[in-house]
């Protein structure tokens, strides 16, 4: 199988598809890339060839995209920073709370995992 | 939807007056404000705002991270103090 950026190896599919196994390359960017790179689509990941596969990592870098380990820093560091000036985001980052402004009394079960039940405890 | 960008940070105009007063003077002391709607620009780092939470002044001493963000991000409006303190006495 073949290797794209690292260590992704994407599988036995069609082109615009292997693409977006790679973190950060969506179906709009696969489809760009693969336009701009001039391969036939309908070729499989595991026939391209390694002048094409180069191809690819040229156009993916030389267009700054982020992506994979970079991408996925970027991204740490930006809540990383919202935490760090302790702004009102970084805080619901902090808490594990819906960050823009959903309500909580209800929902929210996306940023606030399962339900935990908080029960009563009697007076003793 | 962003502002648009000809338009500028939005500061208010009295806001404005006090930073330069006191980035002018200086010993600082906090710049009292009740506009948490004022984004934060280069010209306010390094003051200490006392900034309204609808109840009270808070505290926010501005570093250069912080600038584009509102003032008002950084004075929370709510107080949650957890569920089921009643019960745990």
């Amino acid at each position: 199988m073949p290797r794209l950026i690292g260590v992704d190896i994407p599988n036995n599919k069609k082109l615009e598809y292997a693409l977006r196994y790679i973190y950060g390359i969506g179906p709009t960017l696969s489809r760009e890339i693969v336009a701009a790179s001039e391969i036939d689509p309908a070729t499989r990941a595991q026939d391209l060839t390694e002048e094409q596969l180069n191809r690819l990592t040229a156009l993916i870098t030389e267009r700054n995209h982020l992506v994979e380990g970079d991408l996925r820093r970027s991204i740490a560091a930006n809540l990383k920073r919202l935490q760090a000036i302790n702004c009102s985001r970084g805080i619901r980052h902090r808490r594990g709370l819906p960050v823009r402004g959903q309500r909580t009394s209800t929902n929210a079960r996306t940023r606030k995992g399962a339900r935990r039940t908080v029960g009563v405890m009697k007076k003793k | 939807m962003a502002r648009s960008i000809k338009k500028g940070f939005y500061v208010d105009p009295s806001l404005q007056d006090k930073i330069e007063e006191a980035q002018k003077g200086g010993a600082r002391k906090p710049v009292q404000t009740w506009s948490r709607r004022s984004t934060i620009t280069p010209d306010f780092v390094g003051v200490t705002f006392n900034v309204h939470n609808g109840k009270s002044f808070v505290p926010v001493y501005v570093t250069e991270n912080m600038v584009g963000h509102k003032l008002g991000e950084f004075a929370l409006t709510r107080t949650f103090k957890g569920h089921g303190s009643h019960t745990k006495k």
